[in-house]
This record gives structure tokens, sequence and C-alpha cells, in this order.
């Protein structure tokens, strides 16, 4: 499996929460299909060369948000359950954005409807079939 | 395989204090990393955990029990100074290893040699410091401890070979060693490590799982329309560590997530507010020198 995940040790964001959001966004995106097989703890921890408990809380968490699940043994694999679930990790991915990019803008000193018009013209150009 | 506990160690040399009432835990299969200025107390540490050094008070215990010598037989110590012998090859003492250490594994043993590129008819009289710390590192792994102490495992590596350190530890750790380990090279901890303490004048002063420490630490920033902010809510708040004014900006350096603070911020009037992560060397320097980081900025009247 080619490493799909890259962390930034050095960043101030904890290392567990890089690798549930770089998990999100794969099974959003369907980089990570339903049912495929996630690399074992070990495997991931000594490819980033990152803490293996490190790596497995980040698994526990993902387990917990249903978007993951272990069988002893065998391994983790996504959860088959579906769109919705995707759906869900890909609002969670996108959720995350916007309020960065909401918080950047006021921070820049924009009105909140400078940021509207913003956003709606980003809408505008992304999904020109909606118009 | 066996937790650590620390529990308020002191150690004197005469007068001087090097070790102050240290309690430390370290979790099974966690790797631990012990951070400090030159002379902090890491070493000292090390030395009482293995016994020795005879602690002045307090004890270190291994799973509840004090240490045996049944239990040398599954811990390796890389110490800070080389203890590697001028007029020996590197396979001399590997041999040594094997006549010490039943779970000494030759297999392995040459597996390492190769991955540090060492010759092992090489004497180390004729080693650079880089090769001396390799071959420590290879004596260390080459009995698959089940506890590894590792003082400065790194130094005079190059960046590959210290990144081969690394991966050595990450595998144990993933097998369920537990390593303690001390390095002036924050990255690597910060690489490495689950668990870290920071030691300074003998005493822990800052200690946690690296990942909290980092979720709950960060600046709020905000940038006000006039040098008059009302600053007295933010005085009495528990979150704030530090907090420090410079003209219309305010920097609040924080113990939670700092949303609720960047909120409060914009309820106060700031124009602009903005969440800074802080890394690990950010909190690593912030702890040992307070102030220090953001010595450009006055404190608040």
């Amino acid at each position: 499996m080619p490493a799909i995940f890259t962390v930034d040790p050095r960043s101030g964001v904890p290392i567990y929460l890089q690798l549930i959001e770089q998990v999100k966004r794969s099974v959003a995106l369907g980089v990570l299909a339903p049912g495929e097989q996630l690399p074992t703890v070990k495997q991931l921890a000594v490819d980033l060369t990152v803490n293996p408990n490190t790596v497995a809380r980040a698994y526990r968490d993902l387990e917990h948000d249903a978007v993951i699940e272990t069988a002893p043994g065998r391994g983790s694999f996504v959860r088959a359950d579906g769109v919705a679930k995707q759906t869900r990790a890909a609002t969670d991915v996108a959720g995350e954005a916007v309020t960065q990019a909401v918080r950047e803008a006021k921070s820049l000193g924009l009105p909140a409807a400078g940021v509207r018009e913003l956003f709606e013209s980003a809408l505008t150009r992304w999904f020109p079939e909606e118009k | 395989m066996s937790t650590i506990s620390i529990e308020h160690l002191s150690k004197s040399y005469g007068k001087f204090l090097a070790v102050d009432d240290v309690t430390i835990e370290i979790p099974t299969g966690s790797v631990f990393g012990l951070l400090g200025p030159n002379g902090a107390g890491k070493t000292t540490t090390f030395k009482c955990l293995l016994g020795l050094a005879r602690t002045s008070s307090g004890v270190v215990r291994f799973d509840g029990n004090e240490l045996t010598p049944a239990l040398f037989e599954s811990i390796s110590y890389v110490p800070e100074r080389s203890v590697l012998y001028e007029w020996m090859n590197g396979a001399e003492h590997l041999e040594m290893q094997r006549r010490t250490f039943k779970r000494y594994d030759s297999k392995r043993a040459t597996q390492l040699m190769d991955l540090f590129k060492l010759d092992p008819r090489k004497r180390v009289r004729a080693m650079s410091k880089g090769m001396r710390t390799a071959l420590a590192i290879v004596m260390a792994f080459a009995i698959n401890p089940e506890t590894l102490v590792l003082d400065e495992p790194t130094s005079g590596l190059d960046p590959v070979n210290q990144r081969a350190v690394l991966n050595l530890i990450i595998e144990s750790a993933a097998q369920g060693a537990t390593i303690v380990l001390s390095s002036h090279q924050i990255g690597q901890v910060e690489r490495a490590a689950d668990h870290l303490a920071v030691l300074q004048n003998g005493r822990v002063i800052l200690s946690g799982a690296v990942d909290d420490l980092k979720s709950d630490r960060k600046i709020v920033e905000g940038i006000f329309p006039s040098e008059t902010i009302a600053l007295d809510g933010l005085r009495r708040d528990a979150r704030i560590e530090r907090l420090d004014q410079s003209g219309r900006i305010l920097r609040l350096t924080v113990t939670a997530d700092g949303g609720g603070l960047a909120e409060a911020l914009s309820s106060m009037g700031a124009q602009s507010v903005r969440i800074v992560d802080l890394n690990l060397e950010d909190i690593f320097l912030n702890a040992v020198s307070p102030g220090s980081q953001t010595a450009d900025v006055v404190e608040a009247r």
C-alpha cells in the first residue's frame, strides 16, 4: 500500500488529529473505498516514523466515529455502511475548512456581508449548474 | 514489559541537588521523552532509574517492584558517554553482549550492523563519533530488550542514521517495549514519543501526553481598535497562562483549545482574532524560559 497519509510532526496540530483528518478526507474522496483495509498500526507508525500509540489513538477515535472498524486479528477496515458515513466524513472535513476560511476572513477585518459575498461568488464558480 | 514509576526521586551530590523530587510514570509500551536544558538532571535521573547511582530519597519501581538483577536481562541502556572499549572491535563488543544477555539475537545483530554500515572488524579507536553511537545502538537493540533507556541516542549521527534509530525505537515500541529517551532534538521526541516530561534544575516543570500538550496550548491573538483594552475580565480567567499586550495587539497563551477565548476577544471588540498552534519546541521554550518567545511584547500595565 503506498503511503497515502502524511503527517507534519512539527506542526502544532496533534499528530493523531492530523491522521484522523486525513483518513476522513480519504474516505470522503473515495481514495479509501468502503471495506478497504488500512495499514496496521505498526506499519503506519513505521512508514510515517511516528509513535505507534499515537496511530492507535487515531484508529480508536476513527472507530468511535464509525469511519472504520477493527476485526481482531484481521486488521482495520473502512466501514462498509455506505454513502451516509462518507457524506458525514465529507461534511466534517469541509465544515472545518469553511470555519477556518471564515475565521481567516474575519481576522483580516472583512465584515460579514463581505464574507457572504465571497462565499456566494465561490458557490457560483463551483456550482454553475445550480444557478 | 513494565510500567516504570519514579516516585519522589531526589539525588544530591554533596550540596548540589541534581534531581529534586521527581515523580514520573512511564506507561508500558510507551516512548517517553525526557527533555531539558544541559544540566537539568536527565542523566542523573536515568542513572537512578537503573540503580547505577544511589538515590538520596524516593523510589523507582518496575511494575510495582524494585529493580532486580533478573530484570536487567531485559533492559538496554545507552549512556550519553559511550562505554565502548577503545582496543576492541565491533564483533568483540557483540560477543560481549552475547555472553552477557540470554536474549542476544545474533541474526538481528548482523542486520543492525549492516543497517548502520558498520565493519565488525574495525576497532573503536578508529571509529568516528557517529560510528561509536551506532555501535552502542546495535548492542542495545541486539538483545531485543523489553525496556530501553537511551540517553541522547542519536548524537553524532547523520540524518539518515538518526532516522534509522527513530525507526528502531518505533518498531520496538510497536512490539510492546517501553522506551525512555532524552534528546536535545525536540523534533525527534515530537515524532517518536507519546509522553514527555521537561526537567529544569532537577525538577519536572511540564509533563503529559505529547498530543494533549499540543491540543491544550494555543496562542490567541487579537488586534483591537485602540490601545485601551478592558483586561479585567481576562485577568481572572483560569484558562490564560500568560497575557501580553503590545499596543493594540493582545496575545494570550492559553491552556484550552482557544475557541472560547477567541470569541471572547471578538466580543470585547477585537477587529481581528487568530488562534496560533504551538509546536513542541514553542511549548518547551515557553516552559524553560517563560517570556523568551514573546520578548518583543511588553506586559500590560
